[in-house]
């Protein structure tokens, strides 16, 4: 077990700074595993240090644009170089909430009413003069505005009255071209990691989550003391197995491969509700996918060991 | 050969808690990490030592060493060296500030003046209020002392006093530990706190019992208007931290802390913790070049300097920049604070900014706790006038882009308000 693993880690994201957590707890495992890690930063140099260093895989511990949205994928499929999680499709999908939930609907998961906004759409089409249909379309305030195309809840704002919603766009907008307008569902905050097995794939038991400040924002997710976890969540025996089936079907709706993480409200009759897929989740030590693996009897250690197994052997 | 290795902190989770609340800028770390040297920096607030000629500074490291080369080497006294003193004393003066050597304590740029107050004055959850936006190493020599940071907000004039009237009245007396204040030619802001608003600043210190800090960096680089009395010069007892890094240079670290005497007392006990004493070698050479060198005329060069940076930079604005975008006029100092209409969030737009060649700090940088989002600080100190006005016009390229936004929700009667009118905070 003496595989050059490379870690990639950091990158030009704005989540820059929890993927780098994310890679060095991923590192220390891989260490202690008898693994020979290799810690490598997404900067220009990146492709020529991994054709020097040939490592047996990459642990892709990046989060957000670039390394969650299939860019990287797609750069090691190209130098043939296997790598841990979903693959370029999947990554390309999930990411896209926009599009995620439109399939999720076609696919009859539940997801909350949403309406997509494009940048251009605004510029060049005057999408705005229709902004008074949102709370018709989406089913009424308040909603949560947030860009399609963004990790760890950055741009994302809960409105409560039409006169909020324009700038919360606005908002969204400066992080990308095109936001989502999706009904807001009170509810009780869910994370549903999915790992694929020898066999079929397994679902982790979920985690709640309760912000302290009410909204699970970028603040809440990475301090510690802002919120509370509860793992397994507090869930009656038919809602959870129902989250699970939901957070299954989604796993294998977006193709993904190895591990997913999706976020589920439920409401106050006991509906689960499917907001976003994560095919790179946190493993910080307040992220919710090791979390919900140590519940589940699987060391961080033993999470990490897997993932890298799997890349390993299943592919070139 | 380039490499994207990553070498960690194995001393993590050993730190402090108190190390915990110390962050820097995430956005200004990643794009720090990019950064190239064709990239036009309106970021960093750097005085243009470039001007300082260098003779001069070598004629008063000689004249140290030939005429106090013995003390100089030495260890000194916590308070500094006495004839450096006596200059600080003179630049007060020509202030309008009266005060004596012991008065003051020389210290390690303005920025150790600040973590002395903090250590002398701050305990856990204490409150401090500041001007929102602020000099952000404040907040982070504040923060290791964990204290809740209280903002009142700017206009034209600086501080709202009004808010901050407010404020204390939620508070109480002695219900914050002091008020800190830039009052001329804020950093980050560039606005310059007015004569009737110092006055009642000082009314509301004595009235609530609360001292002021008042942090003067830029105080002699004025290059509109007439002079303004510091705070100290109307009440003895305000705190003043005063600098050599923008009249001599900052690679010296000297600045004073004038402070009423029992406060000094702690103060020195304090720094003898930090350091002992200051840096005998540089006290020695500043105070050769304050009465040995042509001083003065090295300053009005650099004020000249920095008055045609500040008009190239006002002027590009006003070229540039759309409409609807705001800035303030700075009549001296380094900064000019930028703000857009709604929303917009000026984090995501530095990375296209640096991508075209250019930087600028994102104005949730000086705050506490993400306020600011649709403003940014632009610093004309550093770069020269044409390099300046090219740096404006592509930040105005990538903000056209997200103001064509703006205006298409203007145009269908969206937005809540006419422009300018108070905005409402939406929870995010």
């Amino acid at each position: 077990m003496n595989e050059k693993i490379a870690v990639l880690m950091g990158g030009r994201s704005l989540e820059r700074d929890v993927s780098l957590r994310s890679g060095e707890r991923v590192f220390g495992a891989l260490k202690e595993l008898g693994y020979r890690p290799l810690a490598l930063d997404v900067t220009p140099e990146l492709v020529d240090t991994l054709r020097r260093e040939r490592p047996d895989a990459v642990y892709i511990a990046l989060h957000g644009k670039f390394g969650e949205d299939g860019t990287v994928q797609e750069a090691l499929e190209f130098l043939k170089i296997p790598y841990t999680g979903p693959g370029v499709t999947a990554s390309a999908l999930a990411w896209d909430k926009s599009l995620s939930k439109r399939l999720f609907a076609e696919a009859g998961v539940p997801t909350p009413a949403w309406v997509t906004f494009t940048a251009d759409a605004f510029k060049e089409m005057g999408a705005a003069s229709a902004l008074d249909l949102v709370p018709e379309a989406v089913g009424g305030f308040p909603v949560v505005v947030k860009p399609t195309k963004q990790g760890s809840a950055l741009g994302l704002a809960r409105v409560d009255t039409s006169e909020e919603l324009p700038e919360a766009l606005l908002s969204a907008l400066s992080f990308g071209d095109a936001a989502i307008v999706e009904r807001w569902v009170e509810g009780t905050e869910l994370a549903v990691s999915v790992l694929d097995g020898p066999g079929a794939p397994e679902v982790l038991p979920a985690v709640e989550m309760v912000a302290k400040s009410g909204v699970f924002d970028f603040t809440a997710m990475y301090t510690r003391g802002e919120t509370e976890y509860y793992c397994p969540a507090r869930l009656a025996p038919e809602t959870a197995e129902e989250v699970a089936r939901l957070a299954l079907a989604c796993h294998t709706l977006l193709g993904c491969r190895d591990v997913s993480r999706v976020d589920m409200v439920v409401d106050a009759d006991g509906r689960p509700w499917v907001l976003e897929v994560n095919t790179s989740p946190g493993m910080t030590e307040t992220s919710l996918l090791p979390m919900a693996a140590e519940t589940a009897g699987l060391s961080f250690q033993l999470l990490v060991d897997r993932l890298t197994r799997s890349a390993l052997t299943c592919r070139v | 050969m380039g490499t994207a290795r990553v070498v960690f902190d194995r001393w993590d989770g050993r730190y402090a808690a108190a190390m915990a609340d110390v962050r820097s800028s995430a956005v200004r770390d990643l794009f720090a990490a990019a950064s190239r040297p064709d990239v036009i920096s309106l970021s960093g607030g750097m005085p243009d030592v470039r001007r300082v000629p260098h003779a001069l500074v070598e004629k008063a490291v000689r004249d140290a060493l030939r005429h106090d080369g013995a003390s100089a080497l030495q260890y000194g006294s916590s308070e500094g060296r006495r004839p450096l003193r006596s200059i600080i004393v003179g630049l007060m003066g020509e202030s309008g500030v009266r005060l004596s050597e012991d008065d003051l304590v020389v210290t390690s740029g303005a920025q150790q003046g600040l973590d002395l107050l903090a250590k002398v004055f701050l305990d856990p959850g204490d409150t401090v209020i500041c001007e929102g936006p602020t000099y952000v190493g404040a907040l982070q020599a504040f923060s290791v002392y964990r204290p809740r940071v209280e903002c009142i907000e700017c206009d034209e004039h600086g501080m709202r006093v009004d808010l901050l009237e407010e404020a204390l009245r939620r508070l109480g007396p002695r219900g914050a530990k002091f008020i800190y204040t830039i009052p001329n030619f804020q950093n980050p802001a560039g606005v310059t706190l007015s004569p009737e608003r110092r006055r009642r600043l000082l009314e509301l210190s004595r009235e609530y019992d609360i001292p002021v800090i008042e942090d003067d960096p830029y105080g002699r680089l004025r290059y509109e208007g007439g002079h303004i009395l510091p705070l100290r010069a109307l009440d003895p007892e305000v705190i003043y931290l005063g600098t050599f890094s923008k009249i001599f240079a900052p690679g010296l670290r000297l600045g004073w802390l004038a402070a009423p005497r029992p406060i000094l007392a702690k103060v020195l006990l304090a720094k003898q913790g930090a350091d002992l004493c200051g840096s005998s070698f540089t006290q020695a050479v500043a105070e050769h070049y304050m009465t040995g060198t042509a001083w003065r005329r090295v300053l009005a060069d650099l004020t000249r300097t920095y008055h045609e940076r500040r008009d190239a930079m006002l002027d590009a604005l006003a070229e540039h920049f759309p409409a609807d975008v705001t800035w303030t006029h700075p009549e001296g100092g380094f900064f000019v604070w930028v703000t857009l209409p709604g929303h917009l969030d000026t984090k995501p737009l530095l990375a296209e900014a640096v991508e075209r060649g250019v930087t600028f700090v994102p104005g949730s940088d000086f705050y506490p706790a993400g306020q600011g989002s649709n403003s940014l600080r632009l610093a004309f100190c550093y770069e020269e006038p044409a390099q300046i006005a090219e740096g404006v016009r592509r930040i105005a390229e990538v903000l056209e882009d997200k103001l064509a936004l703006y205006h298409a929700f203007v145009e269908a009667g969206v937005m809540p308000g006419s422009p300018g009118a108070p905005r409402q905070e939406v929870s995010r």
